[in-house]
């Protein structure tokens, strides 16, 4: 005999936990993760943005726009970063990455601008552009485009290896505590056979021998039982209506 | 003759004792950081480099330096892979043209000339691993003869990182600006003209000729941006702006479509345009151009090998001639069918008589070399006036001779009608820009450029 619907209210309230659980973490997880990771994206763009104004100087002041060149083709190198380019204080385009050539959105953009901007660019893709100062500004501006997708992507495997971990933590707690309810309802379930077989003056199974020898509540239940049943008057009458077990 | 490809893989390594090779490892790990940071010249370096400046200069085994008794070895490294093989392939050509015949009378001073190859297909990163090779494995007396801009850029902070070893750098081919200027320029001596002259000329006479508007195709990386810096420069000074830009990725092959910079620059109605680019890519453009009815002169440097493109344009199973009518390349050598000049004969005598193949340890992709070209006749000058420098060194050549040696050259003949000096303030040897166009499929000096572009 097993015991249902004691339990089932157990189960499902466990199911619902463990569930709230799952859902806040990973939603607070996904919030985290996306936060982080693009702030850390952003301040990465504006330390490279940073580092090549920096190094471009003396290269500037030099004229030396093939040296420029050569390492802003090395900075896009890194992943993530989709172009480079470099502006005078005049605006003009001293150096860039752009193939096959500088897309409309860049040369209609403001390039003093050093604020975060996205763009979108046909073609190319989404992009966070960061800006940087070179020699505050009088030697001109470099303008350093993160690509969002890229960024994006990273951003989503992240999360989802959170959130995997989770549901595993989610699946494994559900089966255990399944296991647990039912671990404590199978001696519940015995008791309820023996006190029905009792009340039915039945022969009681061997098996009863194990559930009076318990030393927990389920062993006192059984013995009180038994207790009950042997100074019943009825209970040896035979045909006698057995009580319903409760 | 050695060679490795761009890894190292092949070729004979000198055995060395332990203690060497761990100072090796030691200097290799150093260097790895250089690597990354190579050819920017930025003042952030430091930060970045982290372990390079732990080896100082001095660890490099000096034992050796390149010349023995017997032979003075010269490193190379070039593009003898990839779309720009031809330039490697050509250049190596006409300085072996030279230098075998340099040996087969009884070399310099009783040494052969060695060249040591290796491949870089034209990209920066191995053109660096071959250098450390060279420098730091092979111990060449000096550096010769690398092909490309983006390659040479990134080679010398690695130059200037062991200066107190005197490797210099002989005429690269590239009229990049770096290594003509502080503070690379000390660590390189140059024959050819620079891109900036050569830009300069062609601007000067389009905007001779009435063609004011002037766009640029070029090739996005220091190569290109050195050229379209030498156009911005000359148009300056005309007061005229450029009109209109477009770029490519180098490593661009023939069958790639141009199509999208043509329509680029076609928006801008240029008058002509300069070209800083490979030979495929740029007869990529001049194909594209002609199709899609962007007429105007399209004028390229020398580096793009005059050849090699028109060979791609024959190429088309069209008449050259379509193709090439608005063709005008500029070069820092003579033409070599011009037979009156001394240094042409002799090099097409010398040509013809070695035929000099490049090694098939490099051979990775087809390529029939031509019997003359400009690169190859850049090539034997090179060798050439390499030769006489060596023979300046006198009897116990030493890297650190070499300088003064460089520097004893005034006014020397090469054999044409330029004559060449050197000096501390004047490390470029030839001024001279030259300008071809293509008749009956072959490149022939320009003269007049009214009539041409009339």
């Amino acid at each position: 005999m097993k015991i249902q619907k004691l339990f089932q209210r157990t189960r499902f309230g466990i199911f619902l936990l463990f569930g709230v659980i799952v859902l806040s973490t990973s939603a607070l997880c996904i919030y985290t993760v996306d936060t982080q990771l693009t702030a850390e994206y952003e301040s990465n763009s504006q330390n490279i943005a940073k580092s090549v104004a920096d190094a471009s100087v003396d290269i500037l002041l030099n004229r030396n726009l093939a040296t420029l060149q050569s390492m802003i083709d090395q900075f896009v190198e890194i992943q993530g970063i989709r172009y480079i380019y470099i502006t005078s204080e005049d605006g003009e385009y001293l150096a860039h990455t752009f193939v096959p050539g500088i897309p409309e959105q860049i040369l209609a953009s403001d390039h003093s601008n050093l604020e975060p901007v996205e763009r979108s660019i046909p073609g190319l893709g989404d992009f966070l552009e960061v800006g940087s100062p070179i020699l505050a500004g009088v030697a001109g501006t470099v303008h350093v485009g993160m690509d969002q997708d890229e960024v994006a992507l990273k951003i989503q495997r992240a999360i989802g290896q959170q959130v995997i971990l989770i549901c595993i933590f989610l699946v494994v707690g559900v089966l255990a505590s399944i296991w647990l309810v039912n671990l404590a309802a199978k001696p519940l379930a015995e008791l309820l056979a023996y006190a029905v077989n009792i009340a039915g003056n039945k022969e009681t199974e061997a098996s009863a021998d194990d559930l009076l020898g318990r030393d927990d509540e389920v062993g006192d239940l059984a013995r009180l039982f038994r207790h009950i049943s042997d100074q019943s008057p009825d209970s040896s009458a035979p045909g006698a209506p057995p009580e319903k077990a409760r | 003759m050695n060679v490795r490809d761009g890894n190292g893989q092949s070729g004979k390594k000198p055995e060395s004792p332990l203690p060497l090779l761990t100072r090796r490892t030691m200097l290799r790990r150093g260097l790895a950081g250089l690597l990354a940071v190579s050819g920017a010249g930025w003042r952030g370096a430091d930060t970045v480099l982290g372990g390079a400046n732990m080896v100082s200069a001095q660890e490099i085994e000096t034992g050796f330096e390149g010349a023995t008794d017997d032979e003075i070895v010269l490193g190379m490294s070039a593009a003898f892979s990839g779309p720009s093989r031809g330039l490697g392939s050509e250049l190596y050509r006409g300085a072996m043209a030279y230098f075998n015949y340099v040996n087969d009378n009884g070399g310099v001073a009783g040494r052969k000339i060695t060249l040591k190859l290796y491949d870089d297909g034209y990209q920066p990163d191995p053109c660096v691993r071959n250098t450390m090779n060279l420098m730091l494995e092979d111990n060449v007396f000096l550096l010769f003869g690398y092909v490309g801009t983006p390659t040479v850029t990134r080679v010398l902070p690695l130059l200037k990182k062991f200066q107190d070893e005197q490797v210099y750098l002989f005429f690269p081919f590239t009229g990049a600006q770096p290594q003509r200027e502080p503070p690379y320029g000390d660590f390189a001596f140059n024959l050819r003209a620079s891109y900036r002259q050569e830009t300069a000329g062609l601007v000067n006479n389009f905007l001779a000729a009435g063609k004011r508007k002037i766009g640029v195709f070029y090739q996005a990386d220091a190569y290109g941006r050195s050229g379209w810096a030498g156009v911005r420069a000359a148009l300056d000074r005309h007061g005229e702006r450029l009109a209109g830009e477009a770029t490519y990725r180098r490593g661009q092959r023939f069958t790639g479509s141009m199509r999208e910079q043509v329509e680029i620059l076609k928006a801008n109605s240029p008058d002509a345009v300069i070209c800083i680019g490979s030979y495929a890519a740029c007869a990529a453009f001049a194909r594209d151009a002609v199709d899609r009815d962007l007429r105007v002169p399209i004028a390229n440097l020398s580096f793009v090998g005059s050849e090699n493109m028109l060979q791609l344009l024959g190429d088309l199973g069209e008449d050259v001639e379509t193709y090439s009518r608005y063709l005008v390349n500029s070069q820092v050598v003579p033409s070599y069918e011009d037979t009156s000049i001394p240094a042409v004969q002799e090099y097409r005598e010398l040509m013809e008589r070695y035929d000099p193949a490049v090694p098939e340890e490099l051979v990775k992709e087809a390529y029939s070399p031509f019997p003359q070209s400009f690169v190859s006749l850049e090539g034997f000058l090179d060798a050439k006036l390499m030769t006489e420098i060596l023979r300046r060194l006198g009897g116990n050549p030493e890297r650190d001779g070499l300088e003064d040696a460089v520097f004893s050259v005034e006014n020397y003949d090469l054999g044409i009608s330029e004559r060449v000096s050197f000096g501390p303030d004047r490390r470029q040897g030839l001024q001279t820009v030259y300008y071809t166009v293509v008749e009956e499929g072959r490149f022939v000096t320009l003269d007049d450029w009214q009539s041409w572009l009339s």
